[in-house]
């Protein structure tokens, strides 16, 4: 597995609708090193909507996010498309 | 007030109904907030279209069980008559929603679920309940003086012909968004957490509850007026002479035939525990409850506390301004949306009215405090 720049976003406990909109500011100022492959974005969340919501936006703009649950929270990874 | 056993039992049944309400609100994300916020600053429909259906059942139940006679007589006594204070508290409202995250149960079943800054909402909601008491009796003299009709209360009155039709097109419109929604695959999330319960089921369930909470109590589910005795309560322990004297705390009582109870009982916004507390307070103590329930289920019950300043004192005067908005009114969005809007009640349309405007522009203010 490559060695990617991993930008971690905790927003955990936040208010709603926090988790996307970060998220999509995050990605918007990283795109093409997250659409490259270069980097991918980890989103720390306890909001049960985002696992949602996320993955929706993020395939909208050609990426892809993967949910998975932890102790507590959710942890979605938002990687280029393997299409790509 | 005397808890005798027919007390205990109304008392215990809106536990069940707050419990019932509470689970399914957390494991869906049921929100109302959500609903009116994503439609108008993310052009996404889901939650909306849920709460279209759960209108829309509500709208069918409640239209069934008048027809069969199971209801007080056509208007009810629910609500007032129309006043252009009633958008105005509905955009008052629409900004608070937004900025405390949750609507006035959706801090509820937030906070069951383990939110801390949903804790900081409701701590904004008994404050803003205060405040209003301080300014009560003239916001009733603005209240009379834009006062719209002097006495309907609801659409069909209003145009003068029975409630049947007018709620059978309306039940027939919403069915109709509904399905052309579920259709386009609009109404439902793309990924779903663990535990999700469908939106649509949810709605469905909210319906049943809100006609499960007339059939016992004789009213549509609120929770507001209690937050104002919460605030007369913790008030009262620090300013006593203070409070004694607040119309609004000290108000006649309103008199409440419950279909449940034999003998008639009484209640205010004051600090007392009286009629207005036994219809409220389990509703509220179930809905916490029920999500608290669903989120350890899930192991998801977790206080994350780190959270940035500003969005604590965004939530808290989202907080205040909902219970201004909601006092103004008069009512929240639960006794405006799942029982006012289903029986076409003119203050209810009027308060949906407000609330387009004030959510739109709390969203907007939203975006720049988070971003």
């Amino acid at each position: 597995m490559e060695d990617n720049e991993i930008i971690e976003l905790d927003i955990r406990g936040q208010v709603c609708p926090s988790s996307l909109l970060l998220t999509l500011k995050q990605i918007n100022s990283h795109y093409e090193s997250v659409a490259s492959g270069q980097s991918e974005v980890v989103v720390k969340t306890d909001n049960r909507d985002a696992t949602g919501t996320i993955p929706a936006a993020v395939e909208n703009m050609g990426l892809v996010a993967a949910v998975e649950k932890q102790a507590g929270y959710y942890r979605i990874t938002i990687t280029r498309s393997i299409d790509d | 007030m005397p808890l005798d056993l027919s007390v205990w039992i109304v008392a215990i049944s809106l536990l069940a109904v707050g419990l019932i309400a509470g689970f399914f609100m957390h494991r869906s994300d049921f929100c109302f907030v959500g609903a009116f916020r994503d439609l108008l600053l993310f052009r996404s429909f889901h939650r909306f279209g849920s709460l279209i259906l759960a209108i829309t059942v509500a709208a069918t139940l409640i239209e069934m069980a008048r027809l069969l006679g199971w209801l007080q007589p056509y208007p009810f006594s629910w609500y007032g008559t129309p006043s252009m204070v009633n958008v105005f508290g509905g955009f008052l409202f629409g900004i608070g929603m937004v900025f405390a995250g949750g609507c006035v149960v959706g801090v509820l079943y937030k906070f069951g679920g383990g939110s801390v800054l949903a804790g900081a909402a409701i701590v904004g909601l008994l404050v803003g309940s205060g405040i209003y008491a301080e300014f009560h009796p003239a916001w009733i003299q603005v209240a009379k003086a834009l006062r719209l009709h002097d006495h309907a209360t609801t659409l069909p009155q209003l145009i003068d012909i029975g409630p049947f039709w007018p709620i059978i097109l309306f039940i027939g419109l919403g069915g109709y968004v509904s399905l052309y929604l579920r259709r386009q695959g609009k109404q439902e999330l793309m990924g779903q957490p663990d535990g999700y319960i469908p939106l649509w089921i949810s709605a469905v369930v909210l319906a049943f509850l809100g006609l499960a909470t007339i059939m016992i109590t004789g009213l549509p589910m609120g929770v507001t007026t209690t937050y104002a005795k919460t605030a007369a309560w913790i008030e009262t322990l620090a300013f006593p002479e203070h409070v004694a004297g607040l119309t609004f705390f000290n108000a006649k009582a309103v008199s409440l035939s419950l279909p449940t109870l034999t003998r008639e009982m009484s209640g205010n916004a004051g600090a007392q525990w009286d009629v207005v507390a036994l219809l409220q307070a389990p509703l509220i103590v179930g809905i916490v409850g029920g999500a608290m329930l669903s989120a350890a289920l899930l192991g998801e019950l977790k206080f994350f506390w780190k959270l940035p300043l500003r969005q604590v004192v965004m939530v808290f005067c989202g907080g205040v301004i909902m219970a201004l908005g909601s006092r103004m009114t008069p009512g929240c969005n639960l006794w405006h949306l799942l029982g006012g809007v289903p029986i076409l009640a003119a203050q209810s349309l009027l308060f949906v009215l407000g609330l387009f405007p004030g959510t739109w522009l709390g969203g907007i203010m939203l975006k720049r405090i988070l971003i």
